[in-house]
């Protein structure tokens, strides 16, 4: 009996394959597979990543003497500015879901593309251009006030802060476009049996992620309209002096700007929880728990917003409920922090790149996850507000936590998207050099922002230079690890060896066909029977074509009017 | 659903091998024990043997109340921290595949513990629970400062803080004076873009927005001086905007206050702008004037406008306050300072940036006489 014949409904729609783009620019350029647009988000993200590196390198060079003097004041408003913006917009939101987002989870869930693939062409299409005008800025001043751009100094900021404007309203369209691609293919497209608490905790986060793309960024777009307009046309929405109010800035940033912190940890908790399993031969723990947290944290990361404006000037009993739901959300994210330890216990652990990165990651967003509790505490949070303990805050759950879990997905699909093989014990090295130089760069900030270092500063004053200087220091090795993952990505693609269909033995659906994997996925969509974490069980997919893990070079014979359940 | 689906989910599936060891495996309560003990040494180092005011003194009374949450959160967020950690590098030893481990070997096969994970919810609950009454509690010890005794207003500019005094008729600039033991209530706000004002061992800090006055209130109670330190960023020189809280005694406090008012008596007097020095005036404005102005055309502007056609602009005929462009009308820009729109081609035009009046820019007479002699002669000269 076909798959089709057990679900009809459901199958009809993806049951027929079109056929392959066959010029260079249909698959390579403007291709509509959501795999080959996952590549390009990675590429672009990829190279926004190593400029907003690079800028990082010049904010910890100007610091390490506290006269600065590397380069100028402006300069450096500018390089911290574009630094955190490339990072956040650039690299982490369009990585996540753009890029692992695109390639693993049509994969994960059966399907054959995203559910509406001209939409993802013009998602990823915004993006590099988007991200050309954020850094071109720098060509006509850059925008100086940080990635926050609280007005009225933005207002008037240099020119490039418009642009500024430009870029991240561009971003917020592609990502709000994502989202609503992801929910709908998510909700509608899941292959046959694969109910909710079916889906692998990777799709269950993206699900979530495009939830808050679809419903904050408007915001953030509502925003950033209001100031272009303000510098453009000079329209006072924000400028007190002429009968704006800059406080609604901060209100409409922060609504987004807080639910995307979650849009930036979200996918990585879903990377951790495939990754987890994987690597320990071991059912998740507690898989509803992981998965209806990651709603609940969705949900309340859209009450919390006004915890970043403590100090700004609000009602005081208004701090009270923001103070209390921002110390709620620890619950769901202890749940899935124990969730995963218990996933260790009594493990077959094997410490892949990918399993030591997931590890490093639960070690650092758990400390970073703390001194955000220290923050949501209203008394406490005036006095750390606008310090160097944010910057060191935000780099535990941002890079501690987002880049961590990109490198853990780097590592862990690698030979999926390209077929081959990464050398592992560079991987190692790359791990080790990365967790020591991370925690040099960045645990000194907690303490100098105790003891009175401001934020975005370009000089400081003499007794802070010591860390200052370890932290510099940091940095460069924490760099220079950067370039062992690099080296690692082009040797494997250069003479790496070529990988099995799932190196990994892992039981999620993107495994059981060939890597990479063909132009139409799957030759025959599988039916789901469980979800796909009982190691030592037969894998819970019945339909799989066994062909598919061999080769997928010729389309693939008109689905045969039988197929024996059973895996491959 | 289909029978077929319903029937292979029944299928009794391979027996599982059996797990290596019994029980929460070797060395779990050991190794429990031991972080318990790491948790109280910490403990007793953050309450006892270094807290924060060992570093940080505690000069003003809110302080204290705010170290108390600040430690207690550092206990239990560090026995929190050990605890996942330790767990997870003890897991990571005793659990990793061995060598001898055959290549199919798989872990223990347990999806869940409904009661062990009803505990990690229950347990973080309660401990969010005690750490949302205490920091209520000390928000509320924060909403019933008392002040009023002395009742003050700090305004941020860029790149300085005002201090004004209900007994002073000027302001006074970089230096706050309080007397010790005395409460009070210092109403922030800013003169231009956002600011904000903080004192690291007072532990308060409120911004200084535009258009909005926000209030602190705190006792001080430990003679001394600390900085004032501007965390909110308002532009290129925000790294060097700091002041100084001086803490005085009473005597002192007073001291320094009858000083003040008697400089604001014999202060003023004329300005006789006929008795400046253009080469002196030249020095100075290499000081005071070059970081936000050049000598170039109007357009040529850093912060504010070039200076050097003030007197012979066609395309900028009157100076940025709308007056004429005589040496009067300059040095009332001088004294003053400007904020507000630019003037200088007619009515209506954006706002400019801030300029500072004189008391900010520490001009005597004399430095504003040799200033628009100065200005005068570069117009001419051209």
């Amino acid at each position: 009996m076909s798959v089709a014949a057990i679900h009809p409904g459901a199958v009809d729609h993806h049951d027929h394959i079109h056929p392959e783009p066959t010029t260079f620019i249909g698959k390579y350029i403007f291709s509509l597979d959501a795999k080959v647009i996952g590549i390009q988000y990675m590429i672009t993200g990829l190279l926004f990543f190593i400029i907003s590196g690079l800028l990082a390198e010049v904010v910890r060079i100007q610091l390490l003497r506290p006269e600065g003097g590397f380069v100028s004041n402006d300069t450096y408003n500018g390089v911290y500015s574009l630094h955190a913006s490339g990072m956040i917009w650039m690299t982490i939101i369009p990585l996540m879901t753009g890029g692992f987002g695109n390639f693993v989870m049509p994969l994960m869930i059966g399907a054959r593309d995203v559910a509406f693939p001209w939409l993802n062409l013009l998602s990823f299409w915004i993006f590099p251009p988007a991200g050309v005008i954020l850094f071109s800025s720098f060509l006509v001043g850059a925008p100086d006030a940080g990635w926050t751009e609280y007005p009225p100094i933005s207002v008037q900021g240099p020119p490039g802060t418009s642009l500024w404007c430009i870029a991240i309203f561009l971003i917020g369209i592609s990502s709000t476009m994502t989202g609503l691609n992801f929910m709908v293919t998510i909700m509608k497209m899941r292959a046959p049996g694969m109910t909710f608490t079916r889906m692998p905790l990777f799709v269950w986060a993206q699900l979530a992620t495009a939830l808050l793309n679809m419903v904050a960024t408007v915001a953030l777009s509502a925003a950033l309209g209001a100031l272009f307009i303000e510098r453009t046309f000079g329209v006072p929405f924000y400028d007190p002096g002429r009968g704006g109010s800059p406080l609604l800035w901060q209100h409409m940033f922060w609504f987004y700007s807080h639910p995307a912190v979650y849009i930036m940890i979200l996918p990585a908790f879903g990377f951790v929880s495939e990754i987890f399993p994987t690597f320990a031969r071991k059912p998740i723990f507690g898989y509803k728990m992981i998965a209806f947290s990651s709603i609940a944290i969705a949900l309340l990361g859209f009450m919390v917003w006004a915890h970043h404006m403590f100090t700004s000037g609000m009602a005081p009993w208004l701090q009270l409920p923001f103070m209390i739901l921002t110390m709620i959300i620890a619950v769901p994210t202890g749940i899935k922090i124990f969730s995963w330890l218990a996933t260790l216990w009594g493990g077959m652990i094997e410490f892949h790149p990918a399993m030591l990165f997931a590890l490093g990651f639960i070690v650092v967003f758990t400390f970073g996850g703390i001194t955000g509790i220290f923050l949501s505490a209203v008394p406490v949070d005036l006095h750390l507000h606008g310090t160097y303990f944010i910057p060191a805050h935000i780099h535990y759950v941002l890079f501690g936590g987002s880049i961590f879990g990109i490198f853990a997905a780097v590592y862990y699909w690698w030979p999926k998207i390209t077929g081959r093989l990464m050398n592992a014990q560079l991987g190692v090295w790359h791990f080790w050099l990365t967790f020591v130089s991370f925690n040099v760069t960045f645990l000194p900030m907690h303490w100098l922002g105790i003891l009175g270092m401001p934020r975005r500063v370009a000089q400081y004053r003499p007794e802070f230079q010591f860390w200052n200087d370890v932290a510099s220091i940091g940095s460069f090795v924490l760099a220079a690890s950067t370039l062992l993952l690099l080296y690692n990505m082009a040797n494997s693609l250069i003479r790496g060896k070529k990988s099995p269909p799932n190196p990994w033995n892992a039981r999620t659906l993107e495994w059981q066909i060939s890597s990479p994997p063909p132009y139409y996925n799957f030759k025959t969509i599988p039916a789901v029977l469980k979800n796909p974490y009982d190691f030592g069980e037969p894998l819970p997919y019945i339909g799989l074509d066994p062909s598919d893990k061999e080769d997928h070079h010729h389309p693939p014979t008109p689905p045969a009017a039988t197929h024996a359940p059973g895996h491959a | 659903m289909s029978p077929l689906i319903r029937n292979l989910e029944g299928v009794s599936l391979a027996q599982v091998t059996a797990p290596r060891t019994q029980g929460l495996g070797p060395g779990f309560w050991p190794v429990t024990i031991v972080m318990s003990i790491i948790n109280v040494i910490v403990a007793a180092f953050i309450i006892w043997w270094f807290p924060i005011e060992r570093w940080l003194p505690e000069a003003a009374a809110p302080a204290p109340d705010i170290d108390a949450l600040f430690k207690f959160m550092s206990v239990f967020g560090n026995a929190i921290f050990v605890y996942v950690v330790g767990y997870l590098v003890y897991f990571s030893i005793v659990w990793r595949r061995r060598a001898t481990d055959p290549p199919d070997a798989i872990g223990i096969q347990i999806h869940d513990h409904h009661k062990l994970e009803m505990w990690w919810t229950i347990v973080p609950s309660i401990l969010v629970i005690a750490i949302a009454i205490f920091s209520v509690r000390i928000w509320m010890n924060l909403q019933n400062q008392i002040g009023d005794v002395l009742t003050m207003e700090a305004i941020g500019h860029q790149f300085k803080f005002e201090f004004r005094y209900p007994r002073l008729k000027t302001s006074v600039y970089d230096d706050m004076h309080i007397p010790v033991d005395t409460p009070v209530t210092l109403h922030v706000t800013s003169g231009d873009v956002i600011h904000s004002f903080w004192v690291p061992e007072v532990r308060l800090k409120a911004d200084m927005v535009p258009g909005l006055i926000q209030t602190l209130r705190f006792t001080p109670l430990k003679v001394g001086t600390y900085r004032i330190i501007c965390t909110e960023f308002c532009g290129v020189n925000h790294g060097n905007m700091y002041a100084t809280l001086h803490i005085d005694s009473q005597q002192d406090f007073g001291h320094w206050l009858s000083a003040q008012v008697k400089a604001e008596g014999r202060g003023g007097g004329p300005l006789a702008l006929n008795t400046g020095q253009a080469a002196a005036g030249q020095q100075l404005f290499g000081q005071k004037c070059s970081s936000c102005h050049s000598i170039g055309p109007f357009e040529q502007k850093i912060v504010g406008p070039g200076l050097g056609k003030l007197l012979s602009d066609p395309t900028h005929p009157n100076l940025v306050t709308g007056e004429k462009p005589n040496a009067v009308d300059i040095s009332h820009v001088l004294v003053n300072g400007y904020q507000g729109p630019d003037n200088s081609q007619g009515k209506n035009a954006p706002a400019i940036g801030v300029m500072p009046n004189r008391q900010a820019n520490a001009l005597s007479n004399q430095d504003i006489a040799n200033l628009v002699a100065y200005l005068t002669s570069l117009s001419q000269s051209k």
